[in-house]
């Protein structure tokens, strides 16, 4: 569920907690070198600064973040987004880092025997194929959802990410925009996360997380969202919407976010706004369910909001 | 090297980077009370405790486990047994018992840090969900599980042991119970299977040289049949036994295959075209699978279609006439549908496995079995071997619903890489085999028409049945509507379509929920046509004794009195009830012998059956106390071991009903030969007279054989074949005769009322609550029959919403080979279960009692599609009822 190799590298992969690229060596997709990493002082735990924003080490795992009480209070999406991924047993084992670097979990994928773009493959099998749990935003080649939840909600709080190479990426610069069907990040070969900063919580502001699948817990999302807003005087001052489960990067859905700037907070601007939510959406044939959902998590979180 | 201390002990880590901590807990270490069965962290069966936190240790590094403290079940309760031990036998939160370390380790995490936070407070069902989300149980124990978990947070088992009601709880809570994939014999080998990477093919060249010659290798087979053609994605092709899987594994890919590819169609739709390639040749259909519990009747059979099978219907022609006159007219009550259900994976959590050794001419299989004794038998005539020179062990069986009652490959292939070798085989499939190639409940088409006469009653019931059964044939849905809401006349036609997949398998009353799900809706519509209460409806409908007072108890129900008109609200939370019935046959294994023993003053009852979770240990101790006076655990109970006397297949829910009536027999000549030799009679007014007889008693034993039952029969029960005329009595008699199936008077009823509340924004629909009535006579082990009921409803929920094998329908790979895209329910899926048992019915049974395991299935899934349609007003004619299908549902209502 979450991960493990922080990225491939032609020397192998790095491992952290090894929950995801455990899997992958048990059916054999990964058969390369392995390079174990473990935690500095400075990649482990939550780091806070004076004004009060918050780097978090790569190698934090995500039950630490989840139990964490200043998280849930100056960042509960983040909080609410680590306590909803994967099982208890593995949020214990799981690092920040390897969830934003795990590989995807395309059914194709992780199938030993069949090729596919992130196997050095010319196609991908699934587009043409089953997808009935893929992308509903084909903006590449491969048609897996990312599976990071965590890329997701840190998407939302426009956070920044610090390599053994480079500062203040953003989701996007890790994660890419998902023209690349062959990775499922944007890292170099060999370059490793350390941490993640949070810009200080914006005033005021409330955060919630969902996702939308079939059974209680334990399930990929169909489509999960990580919503902020600011409401104040009745009005939506601010709003970020960031996606996940429907396209091969998490997305932020811009559309509703600028639809719903100065408007009320109540249900009609609500439901109205939803509808955007699925702009540029360009789902597969047997996707178009993911659309519906989408509207659904985006009016259920913005009605908690504007209720809470 | 690095060190970890385990359950107190320091133990060495391997250097290989790829050994993970289960690995070494289970192989290196011997504490095989961890399990590996998703090994991809979801099922939660080989959780460990590291640094006394829960961890998925089929994912976990060996490595990583260096200088870490690693509490396994084994050490949870060393020196005394842990509350959440105690709290899950008494409340017999468990079955087959192969999920069950995993679960009392994180409830025993669960439990310490709640105990230490808040007291004796009581955790709701949320919190419990929450905490052992990460955890799953195909048997369904969860309802119990709660129960367990919030005792023992509430303080109540912090005091002594109390007797289970199951006899091998403890076994199962400490990780001592020991399942096939446990055993180990001393130079044991590991055998792994090469399968067919095309859906249809013919090998033209199997090079086993390469394999053989490989260091650690001992042994390389051929399992190709004598036509050299694969006909699925993963066929066995060839096997290799080596010192470890690792080695197995590199052998296997060096393995050198040749071979022709052939055209294929994989799927219902592909496979009926007319110009589809055709899977099974005339000369060839012998080799497909059989998906029944029974064995087949000939049918025709046209490229991949065989069928129809058709010989249950009665007066069919009338049927159509009526039914294209009632379409023609209009005719408002006419009901026609088309119905749709997914491919059921069993998922057992324990894997396909059997352990072959020869000692000279003696051959001994360890094997995951449902059926022990004829197991015994199969190997013997397949090898040519005398039956006393085959003994087959299962002592505890990892859950089977049917997939582990035949011959299956592991075991064939254990022997045979054992007898080459020279040395015992281990065969288990992993996770990808066990949800691709060891069967399944197929997919169907059901299309059927059911038309009520002018006076209410019904006229005629039209079913046609087209079954996925890919690689095998023999599906029984259609025919299975003769046997309940008699009509004027019904056409009943069932159709395998054979097709480049896997074959499916016996699967809990097989055929029996797609019928249901098809019938009981259509039942549902007439209702609603008629403008009838649906209970009221069937009661009119159909006469069964049994269901008569299941309608009466159903009808009574606080949550049907008060349910709402059908889609009364509007917001985005609904809620409705429905309702649902279901039969299975009560089946009995004739020639099943017990034997009853006194030795040494303790009372042993022994047959070869076994026990796959459903409690036969149970039954037969409770029934051996209960007669003479005694406490369950004082009884000694011997199963699982084809050398005892010839014993039933766990399989058509027959154990109950093959195992009680000989039992009785058996008790009674016990108890007149210890009256004989008994030397003194016991005290007079004595309140234990037996417990005096049997102290003083010199070794007896009694051994009786299953009688026939009783023909004096309670008015309207009668043989349900009776119903079904002339052919319903040459099917009874072709199951005794070649299937040693009979089929007994009476029948096993349930009917279940369930509340759902449907979420119309996500498409998510939860089960809220579910009372299920069932009627099999006198209950020999009243909470672990409430177990399996409740079980059976969680399986039929699972069928409901959830779960759907997926494959590529270009080249027939099994997409959800893992848990992860295999879906069963989880603990908070569950919803709050109320069991009734009705325990009339089968007085003409010697003790009242008839197996439970099926016809608790068979009514969730078309409850719930008709409580759906209570809520919202939109019929589900397709399973599972997904997010995707009810939002598009949902929509389409909309839009009209």
């Amino acid at each position: 569920m979450t991960s493990s190799a922080m990225t491939a590298t032609q020397a192998g992969e790095f491992r952290a907690a090894g929950t995801d690229l455990s899997e992958r060596r048990r059916s054999g997709v990964s058969t390369g070198p392995v390079i174990d990493i473990s935690a500095a002082p400075d990649t482990i735990g939550m780091h806070w600064d004076a004004d009060e924003s918050l780097r978090i080490g790569a190698f934090t795992t995500i039950a630490a973040i989840a139990a964490d009480a200043r998280i849930a209070a100056a960042y509960p999406g983040i909080a609410a987004s680590a306590q909803g991924l994967a099982t208890p047993q593995i949020r214990h084992l799981a690092t920040l880092g390897g969830n934003l670097a795990q590989r995807s979990r395309c059914w194709y994928f992780r199938n030993p025997h069949i090729a596919c773009l992130k196997k050095g493959g010319s196609d991908c099998p699934a587009r043409s194929g089953n997808h009935l749990y893929h992308v509903a935003f084909d903006l590449g080649p491969c048609v897996a959802p990312h599976p990071s939840t965590m890329a997701a909600a840190l998407l939302a709080y426009e956070a920044k990410v610090t390599t053994d190479r480079r500062s203040s990426l953003t989701i996007g610069d890790l994660l890419g925009d998902g023209s690349n069907g062959s990775a499922d990040n944007a890292l170099q070969p060999g370059e490793m996360i350390r941490s993640i900063e949070l810009a200080p919580p914006l005033h005021g502001e409330r955060a919630l997380y969902k996702r939308a699948i079939s059974r209680t817990y334990a399930e990929w999302p169909l489509v999960e969202l990580c919503a902020r807003a600011v409401i104040k005087d009745g009005t939506f001052q601010f709003v970020r919407l960031a996606a996940g489960g429907i396209a091969p990067v998490p997305l932020r859905l811009a559309a509703a976010e600028a639809a719903l700037q100065g408007k009320p907070a109540n249900v009609a601007a609500i439901a109205v706004v939803a509808e955007r939510a699925t702009s540029g959406a360009k789902p597969l044939p047997m996707t178009g369910y993911k659309l519906d959902l989408l509207k659904g998590v985006v009016q259920d979180l913005l009605e908690r909001m504007t209720a809470s | 090297m690095s060190t970890m201390t385990i359950n107190g002990k320091l133990a060495p880590l391997p250097d290989d980077p790829d050994a993970l901590l289960v690995d070494v807990v289970r192989d290196a270490l011997g504490l095989t009370g961890t399990k590996l069965v998703c090994g991809a962290g979801v099922c939660g069966a080989c959780t460990v405790l590291v640094d006394g936190e829960p961890a998925v240790s089929c994912l976990m590094p060996a490595r990583s486990a260096a200088n870490t403290n690693v509490t396994t079940v084994e050490g949870i309760g060393a020196a005394r047994l842990h509350p959440v031990q105690k709290a899950f036998m008494a409340h017999d939160a468990l079955q087959c018992g192969f999920c069950t370390p995993g679960f009392i380790v994180e409830a025993a995490a669960f439990h310490d840090s709640w105990r230490a936070a808040k007291g004796t407070a009581v955790p709701s069902r949320e919190e419990i969900g929450a905490a052992l989300s990460g955890h799953l149980c195909r048997c369904g124990a969860y309802d119990g599980i709660f129960r367990a978990v919030a005792d023992a947070c509430a303080g109540r088992f912090d005091g002594n042991d109390i007797p289970p009601p199951r006899m091998e709880a403890r076994d199962k809570v400490t990780g001592s119970a020991k399942y096939t994939v446990d055993i180990h014999h001393d130079g044991q080998l590991e055998g792994v299977i090469l399968r067919s990477p095309f859906a249809h093919a013919r090998i033209s060249e199997l090079d086993l040289a390469p394999a053989r010659a490989m260091p650690g290798v001992n042994a390389a087979i051929s399992l190709l049949g004598d036509d050299r053609i694969v006909r699925y994605v993963g066929e066995p092709i060839a096997a290799v036994a080596a010192r470890d899987r690792k080695t197995a594994l590199a052998a296997i890919a060096a393995i050198k295959l040749g071979s022709e590819r052939l055209p294929s169609a994989i799927g219902l739709d592909e496979a009926r075209k007319a110009d589809a390639p055709v899977v099974f040749e005339k000369s060839a259909r012998k080799r497909a699978g059989n998906v029944s519990e029974g064995g087949g009747s000939p049918a025709p059979w046209k490229g991949n279609i065989r069928g129809p099978s058709a010989a249950f219907s009665k007066k069919p022609k009338k049927v159509r006439s009526w039914v294209d006159g009632a379409r023609a007219a209009n005719n408002p009550l006419l009901v026609e549908g088309t119905f749709r259900t997914g491919t059921q994976q069993h998922a057992c959590l324990e894997p396909h496995a059997a352990v072959a050794r020869f000692d000279g001419d003696r051959l001994t299989v360890h094997v995951s079995t449902q059926a022990v004794f004829h197991l015994m038998e199969l190997i013997a005539k397949r090898y040519k071997l005398g039956h006393d020179k085959v003994r087959v062990i299962a002592d505890h069986v990892g859950g089977g619903f049917g997939s582990k009652a035949a011959l299956g490959v592991e075991t064939t292939t254990a022997i045979e890489l054992a007898r080459e070798a020279g040395a015992p085989v281990r065969v288990a499939y992993d996770r990808h085999e066990e949800l691709s190639v060891t069967g399944y409940r197929p997919a169907t088409e059901v299309k059927i028409a059911l038309l009520p006469s002018e006076q209410g009653e019904l006229k005629a019931l039209s079913l046609t049945a087209y079954a996925d059964t890919g690689a095998a044939t023999n599906s029984t849905i259609a025919a299975l509507a003769r046997l309940i809401y008699p009509a004027e006349a019904k056409e009943l036609a069932d159709f395998d379509v054979i097709s480049n997949l896997p074959a499916g398998a016996p699967f809990r009353g097989p055929g029996g929920p797609p019928m249901a799900f098809a019938l009981e809706q259509a039942i549902d519509e007439a209702a609603l046509r008629m403008n009838i209460d649906p209970i009221a409806l069937r009661k009119r409908w159909d006469p069964d004794p049994n269901r008569q007072r299941l309608y009466d108890w159903a009808s009574s129900l606080e949550v049907w009195r008060n349910r709402k008109p059908i889609a009364a609200q509007s917001g985005r939370y609904r809620r409705g009830v429905g309702v649902a019935t279901g039969y299975w046959l009560y089946l009995w294994q004739p020639g099943s012998k017990v034997e009853v023993a006194v030795k040494g003053g303790r009372l042993i009852a022994s047959t070869a059956t076994q026990d796959i979770g459903t409690g036969t240990r149970t039954v037969i101790a409770n029934t051996v106390a209960r007669e003479f006076g005694l406490e369950p655990h004082e009884i000694e109970v011997r199963i699982g071991d084809s050398n005892l006397p010839e014993g039933p297949g766990s399989g058509g829910s027959r154990v109950t009903a093959s195992v009680i009536p000989p039992m009785l027999l058996a008790i009674e000549q016990l108890k007149a030969a210890i009256q004989q030799h008994a030397k003194r009679q016991p005290v007079p007014g004595s309140n234990a007279p037996w417990r005096e007889w049997l102290a003083a008693s010199p070794d007896l034993s009694a051994t009786s054989v299953r009688p026939e039952d009783s023909r004096q029969m309670a008015p309207g029960v009668q043989s349900p074949l009776k119903q079904a005329g002339f052919m319903g009595m040459i099917f009874g008699w072709m199951m005794r005769r070649f299937s040693n199936l009979a089929i007994g008077a009476g029948v096993p009823s349930s009917v279940q009322v369930i509340e759902v509340e449907v979420d119309t924004w996500l498409g998510h629909v939860r089960v809220l609550n579910v009372h299920t009535g069932i009627a099999v006579g006198r209950i020999a082990a009243p909470a672990l029959a409430r177990s399996q009921a409740a079980g059976a409803v969680i399986q039929g929920i699972g069928y409901a919403l959830y779960e759907a094998r997926e494959v590529d329908s270009r080249t027939g790979d099994v997409l959800s080979g893992g848990m992860e895209d295999y879906r069963i329910p989880g603990i908070a899926d569950t919803p709050v279960i109320d069991v009734h048992f009705d325990q009339g019915g089968f007085d003409h049974v010697l003790g009242g009692s008839v197996g439970i395991g099926e016809v608790a299935t068979v009514p969730t899934s078309p409850a719930v599609a008709n409580a759906i349609l209570n809520a919202t007003g939109v019929r589900l004619t397709e399973l599972p009822i997904r997010p995707d299908r009810l939002v598009a549902a949902l929509k389409g209502r909309a839009a009209a």
